[in-house]
Formats: C-alpha cells, structure tokens, sequence
C-alpha cells in the first residue's frame, strides 16, 4: 500500500484549451488508482466510467468568494480523497479556466501530498489572440508562465506561420518545456511520469511511446546532493520529466526519490537503501521546439 | 368576528411612496397594512385599537438589506478583537481592540473563562491596516496560551494569525512548503498565514468557523443583526446552498418561528458549495419559489461572482489598472468565472425567470456582465428582469448608461467610502476613480435604479449608516471623498427601502407603507428627514415591527 505522500498534478488552461480532453487521455491510460478534483463552473465533461474503471472518485469542486470565504474546498477535497480506502496513487485537480495555477498548486503541500507538476494546455489556435485581449491576456501569460509543463492543443488547426509566431510568444513567455498534444494524446510518461508503484519497485519496465525519447543513467557510488541538483538543472530544456531512486553522500543508508517535472524537482526521502545501484531516467520530448 | 386592527400613531410616518408620502399613523391587519392616514381616519376601518408606543417615533418602512452573509450571525459565537467598536445582535457594546495589546488583554480574558482545555480560541475582526507598527505574531499569543491552540481571524478574510500551539497541532514548522506561511527572520513560521492555502493548514481553527457560521444560532445572530438596526428583510446573497436539506430544513425552521424577527431571500449560486451546473441551480430556485416560499422566505434571485476585492487587488480593474500596486501583485485582478463563460450562465438563469445579482467589484467584471446580460436579452427578450450589478464600485458613468438601456440596477457598496475610502484613493485606484466609487448619484442621473449594501460581515449591517456613506462620503480620516456623487437623504432612504425591493422583484410586497404591503416598519427615534444630513447614523433605532408585529431592538422595549 502507498503510504508516501500522494503526488498531486494540477491541469490548468484557459476555457476551451482542452484540459478535460487532456484529462481523459491521463485517466484511459493510468495504470493507477487516479482521483479527480474539478473545479469548474458549467457541465463537468468528465467520463464518469473512466474514473470508475480506474478505481479512483471524482470530486466536484466549488468556489468560494474570495473576500469572505471561510473552508477552501479544495482543502475538504484532498482531506476526503486522503481518508478514502484505498487511498488513490495520484490526484489530478483540473482547475478553472480563469484561475491561476499556483494558487491551486499551494493547497498541494499539506501533510500528505506531494505536488507533482502544473500542467498548463495551451489552445495553439487561439492562444495569441487570447494573450493579446485586454479581459483575459493577462491570465492567459500568467498561467503559461506557471507551468510546469507546457501542452499545446489544436496546432493541427494552425497553418505554419502561426504556429511559429505561437511558438515563439511561448518561448519567449515561459521557460517550461513545451509538448505537443493533439486532442489530448500526450504519453503518460510525460503528464504523470512513472506510477507510485513503478518508483516504489524501481525504474523500468518503460514502455515508451516513439514521440518520446529515453535515456536512463546508473551508477554504483553515492552521489553528493549539489552535484545531483545541477546535474538536473542543467539538463536539456526538451527534458520534460526526470525520475530516479539513488544513493545521497549525505545519508549512504536511504533511498532517495528524485523527481523533475518540467523545471520543478524535488528529492525526497523514500526509506531505507535496498539495492545496488542509483538509477535514473531521463524523458525528453525532442521534436516540440 | 372582525379581525383585529391595530393603529400605530407615530410623531411622522414616512411612506416612501411618492404619491402619499407622510402620515400620522399606519392601521394594520393580518400582518398588513391597510392604510396611512390619521388616526381618525383609519378608524374608518372599523373596530380597532390604538397601540401608542410609537407615539414619539418616527416610522419608515423596514429597511431591505439586499446584500448581506448569513455568516455575519455567526462569527459573534466568537470575541470580537476588530479596531471598530461595534454592537452585537444581543446588544453587547465590543470596544474596538486598537492595539496589539489590547487585543492580547481580551483573549487572556476570553481563555480564562474557557473549560475545555482541548478547545481552540478563535477570534476574528483583528484588522493590522489600522495599527502601525508591530504586527501580531505568534509569540504574542503564546502570551495568551502556551497549551490552547489559538486563531485569529482576521477582518479582510484572507489570513489568520495562530499561536505556537496551533502551528503544533497543525503541523506547521519550517518545512512546511505552502505558499502563504509567513516566516521570521531566522526562517521559522511566525503564525501568520496568509490566503486560504496557508490558513486551511491550521484545520481545527477553519472548521470551529465552518461549524459557527452554519450553525442555527448563526440564523438568529443575522437576524437580530438585522432588526437591531431597522432590517426586515436580508438576503443571504449566495451563502446557503440551496439544494442541500439540511441546510434548508434549518432555515425552515428558524423562518417558520414566530419570534424570528426578519424575512430572507436566498439567493442560489454556484459559490460556497452550490451547484456547479447553471441549468440544475435554475431549477432549484425556482421549485424553491414555486414551493418552498413562506411568510419570512424569498427565492428567485441567483448570486454569480466575477472578480475579487478592490482592497485586495483581485477587482478586475480596466486599464490603467491599480494605481499604486504592492510589489509582487499582479497587474491586474482575477476572475473567478472565465468572462467567455458568463453569458451562457447568465441566459440559463435570464431564461428561467430568475433575476442574476453578479458580485462586479471592478468595471471590467461590470463590463462582462452587462455585455453577458445583453446576450441573453438578444437570445431571449424579456422585459422585467431586474439584473443587478452588486457592489458596482467602479461601474463607469459609459456602463450605467447602457445598464439603463438594458433594463439593470445596481447595489453599491456606499460602506466602502468610509472604511476604505482614503485606501482607495492613496493606494489602489487613485483620487480620480476613487471619487466616483459607488457612483449613487451617476447611477440615479442615468436612470439605473440602485440600493445600497454593507455585504455583512464584510463590513457591519445598518442602514442609516450605509445611507449615511451614501449622502456625505466621508472617509475614515474625514475627507469628502467624490462630493459630485453624493445623494440625498431622501435618495438614500429610497434606496435602503423600494430601491433593494425593486431589484430582489418583491417591491409588490415590501419597500414602501402602502395599503395591502406586508405591515414591515423600521421604527426610528429621530426623523432622518429632519436631521442634518451629517447625523443619518446616529439616529437612534426601537427596532421594527414585522408582519405587525413589534420587534425591539437588543436593549430596548
């Protein structure tokens, strides 16, 4: 049973960029127990079935007005979800087209969770027009700036100039690594990384996708933390996610968890060392910029 | 047998209806008015008595309170630490706490009355804007208790202040990550928690409030909040959720009591656990007004909300935005439906006869539900819909020129000029825009029907003081702030009365003393006719008489 905490991935985007689309590719290709919080105003799009037959729950989540609300749902939300029997692998929040990511992401680091990675779909057909509304522009560059991730929908609808001008405004806006993802279809890998019982057993059995490109590294020594983090943060600005399990100098008899999602990272302690060698693998998305 | 008649002689009855707009008495029957006149004249009637203890008073139609928080009763289950002085609805005078100090010294007192030694303090109102200096801190309520877990919420809602105790319950230490745990210099957690991220870490301080402000009690507080200061009717603008039982048989219960001294609208809305989806939330309201409207019970209107707080600077503020913007804050607020989401919302509503009250701080959001409103007018015409702008503080003069083309009022938030107001104009919008925040005298000019609010808890209910801001504008460091868009005192009496009837669609029943409207009367000590204009809210209030019956005030009989 899972007794680390939960990682938590937020979706966010604009009305219309895909997020629910998105949101069902994850939960038909989960291999784990996926819970979802939604937190929108209008119809909930969600296949119901498909959350079902990933063992998971769906959460309708509400507003609260922001000058007098008192309990934040989403807080009662995660609380329920961590209480549940069994508890879910993963919780993905799909937020409000207008709201701004990082303050859902906040809620994700009470005693329990984990926040994995912000997910932020760009609607490629609309997105400049969008940026540039004098309402919506800036919610539009917030979100896109805090992203973790960056997934683009609709380029299929885009002719070649506009897309280069959408791809440069992203580039020039966020310094997330950007994949594409027509109609939703992007590898799990890439949106979840590796399930909590891939990590929990070790790295392996990918099965990557060809849009994907793998490396994995392994080593026998311990490794010191500072050369570990710039080793992440120098990585290629294609690498979308990094997971491991390795050996720290600082505590040689532990197993580490090494995560990057997008530009995020995070290394956390996973129990006692129990194996041979440090193993970490590396997904990049090599043809999005 | 003749039902019984009951005449009220008064020093001056004050109709509000224009066609016959003083009196010297009001006779009522069954709840209702059947007229003003003399005493002699509304003898006509028949067998009577004549009840003389408002002989010395004034008497005006009770006064609507269109946007108000059930929540408000409740927060009073708790002490009192704002920097305001202010009375609660059993009458009890709470000096304002203006320093730090002060507000330790009333918590020590409050602990050592308290018996569970597991039970958290809470507190609320303290409000750091208005004491320089020192900020309060953790330590200082360890000062209070070392054991009991302590939190301080404070008056703007968006954040709380907590003791070591509570940082212990809660798990809040260094490591904690969440956004919002404000740390001192040497990196630890100072018990400030700052937006709902950070606050909901101290859980058993958040939900001792949730527990509060849903409570039965909380329905009384309000209520008698409410009489204390001239309030027949309020309306719970989006904070019940309508389509939960329990939550209704509560209210049943309360309305249907006799002693119950105020009638409610229930706005639906999809905020604070409502329903998500537009076209079931129609559906309930209005089975709710088909079936479930009392003598002290109202449905029909629908509570959106499209953008934060001025003060906070979430408004959807146009260009050129916030004037001078705290380091770090985004340029521009936030919205908390997407705008291209509005208009199909607003037409599920418009189309289902329901009138759409939508939370507009800034013109932006204004502008989007107006424009929204004219969509689901060209979608689906319809002439009597009453949508009213709440709050509209920074509604331009553009806006409510086609607000009044297209059939809408506004509620504005008059409460701000005086406790905001000189922020406003330092701070977030500047001297230009902040003089014609809360525009009551544009709005009539244009022809917008208009009331004006308190938002209780946000700020405290009382209509002769909201009417107060209204006519003079003063700010709290005493400037007139926009003199061009004062209104009279009869303006602002028409708004406090047939101006929030008009938009809750109950001006038919309530708003005015007119022969056959529900008998529902503020009953004053002083004239707010004959008084300077300067002494609106200290106009001293009996309390009122509800569906006929005399309802005093905390304190007074």
């Amino acid at each position: 049973m899972t007794t680390g905490p939960v990682p938590v991935t937020v979706i966010a985007g604009y009305l219309g960029a895909g997020k629910t689309t998105l949101l069902n590719h994850l939960l038909r290709s989960a291999d784990e127990r996926v819970a979802v919080i939604v937190n929108d105003i209008g119809s909930i799009n969600i296949d119901a079935e498909l959350v079902e037959s990933n063992d998971g729950s769906t959460i309708a989540l509400t507003n609260g007005c922001l000058c007098c609300s008192l309990i934040d749902g989403l807080d009662v939300a995660f609380e329920s979800l961590l209480e549940a029997e069994p508890r879910p692998e993963r919780i993905v929040v799909e937020a409000s087209g207008a709201a701004r990511p990082a303050s859902i992401a906040a809620h994700a680091h009470r005693p329990g969770l984990h926040l994995d990675g912000v997910l932020v779909v760009v609607d490629g057909e609309n997105v400049l027009r969008q940026a540039h509304n004098e309402y919506i522009g800036d919610v539009i560059e917030r979100q896109v700036r805090s992203a973790d991730l960056l997934l683009l929908s609709k380029l299929d609808l885009v002719d070649a100039d506009l897309r280069r001008r959408t791809e440069d405004w992203l580039g020039r806006t966020a310094d997330a690594p950007m994949v594409e993802a027509p109609h939703g279809a992007v590898p799990l890998e890439v949106l979840v990384g590796l399930g909590a019982r891939h990590v929990a057993e070790g790295v392996g059995d990918l099965d990557l996708h060809h849009a994907v490109t793998t490396r994995s590294e392994s080593w026998t020594e311990p490794i010191d933390r500072d050369v570990l983090e710039a080793w992440l943060d120098a990585l290629d600005p294609d690498v979308v996610r990094v997971k491991g399990v390795v050996r720290l100098s600082e505590a040689p008899d532990r197993r580490h968890v090494v995560h990057r999602v997008g530009r995020r990272r995070a290394i956390a302690d996973a129990g006692p060392w129990d194996r041979g060698r440090s193993e970490v693998v590396v997904i990049a998305v090599g043809s999005s910029r | 047998m003749t039902p019984s008649t009951t005449i009220y002689p008064a020093r001056r009855v004050v109709t509000m209806n224009r066609g016959f707009p003083f009196g010297e008495a009001v006779a009522v029957r069954d709840g209702r008015i059947l007229g003003v006149g003399t005493v002699a004249e509304l003898a006509g009637f028949g067998e009577h008595v004549v009840d003389d203890r408002f002989r010395d008073h004034v008497i005006l139609p009770g006064f609507v309170e269109a946007h108000t928080h059930v929540m408000a009763g409740g927060l009073w289950q708790f002490p009192y630490v704002g920097y305001f002085d202010r009375t609660d609805p059993d009458g009890r005078f709470w000096h304002g706490s203006t320093s730090i100090e002060a507000v330790v010294e009333r918590l020590v007192e409050v602990e050592r009355e308290m018996t569970d030694p597991g039970e958290p303090l809470v507190a609320w109102g303290l409000d750091p804007i208005y004491m320089p200096g020192e900020r309060l801190v953790a330590h200082h309520l360890d000062r209070v208790s070392e054991h009991r877990p302590i939190f301080v919420y404070h008056a703007s809602g968006h954040l709380a202040t907590v003791n070591s105790a509570m940082m212990r319950v809660s798990e809040i230490d260094a490591n904690t990550a969440t956004p919002g745990v404000m740390i001192d210099a040497s990196g630890v957690p100072n018990g400030e928690l700052q937006e709902p991220a950070a606050m909901g870490l101290a859980r058993t301080g958040m939900m001792a409030l949730a527990s509060a402000i849903g409570s039965d009690a909380s329905k009384w507080g309000y209520a008698n909040e409410a009489r204390n200061g001239g309030q027949t009717f309020v309306t719970d603008l989006g904070t019940t959720r309508i389509h939960d039982e329990a939550s209704m048989a509560s209210w049943y219960a309360a309305v249907d009591d006799p002693a119950f001294p105020a009638r409610v609208m229930l706005a639906g809305s999809p905020m604070f656990g409502g329903l998500q989806d537009p076209t079931e939330l129609a559906a309930v309201a209005s089975a709710h007004r088909r079936e479930n409207t009392r003598d002290k019970l109202r449905f029909g209107v629908i509570k959106l909300v499209l953008d934060g707080s001025i003060q906070g600077f979430t408004a959807r503020v146009g260009w050129p935005h916030y004037f001078r913007l705290p380091d770090g804050h985004p340029t521009n607020g936030l919205w908390l439906m997407p705008p291209d989401a509005v208009a199909d919302v607003v037409t599920t509503h418009h189309a289902a006869g329901l009138t759409v009250h939508c939370h507009c701080n800034g013109d932006q959001a204004a502008q989007v539900f107006i424009d929204a409103v004219e969509t689901a007018l060209e979608r689906h015409p319809r002439w009597n819909h009453r949508h009213t702008v709440q709050h509209s503080q920074l509604t331009t003069p553009a806006q409510y020129r086609k607000m009044a083309e297209l059939g809408m009022c506004a509620n504005l938030f008059s409460n701000h000029l005086w406790y905001w107001g000189d922020q406003h104009r330092d701070v977030t919008v500047g001297p230009e825009r902040a003089a014609r925040m809360n525009a009551a005298a544009t709005a009539l000019r244009t022809g917008v029907p208009i009331s004006i609010h308190s938002d209780s808890p946000i700020t405290p209910m009382g209509h002769l003081h909201t009417a107060w801001c209204a006519v003079n504008r003063l700010t709290a460091s005493g400037e007139v702030l926009g003199p061009d868009e004062r209104i009279g005192v009869h303006d602002a009496l028409g708004a406090i009365t047939l101006g929030a009837a008009y938009q809750l669609e109950l001006d038919h029943e309530i708003g005015s003393i007119e022969a056959g409207k529900l008998a529902d009367f503020a009953i004053l000590d002083d004239d707010p006719l004959a008084v300077d204009p300067s002494e609106l809210k200290d106009i001293g209030v009996w309390g009122t008489v509800l569906g006929g019956v005399p309802q005093p005030a905390a304190g007074r009989s």
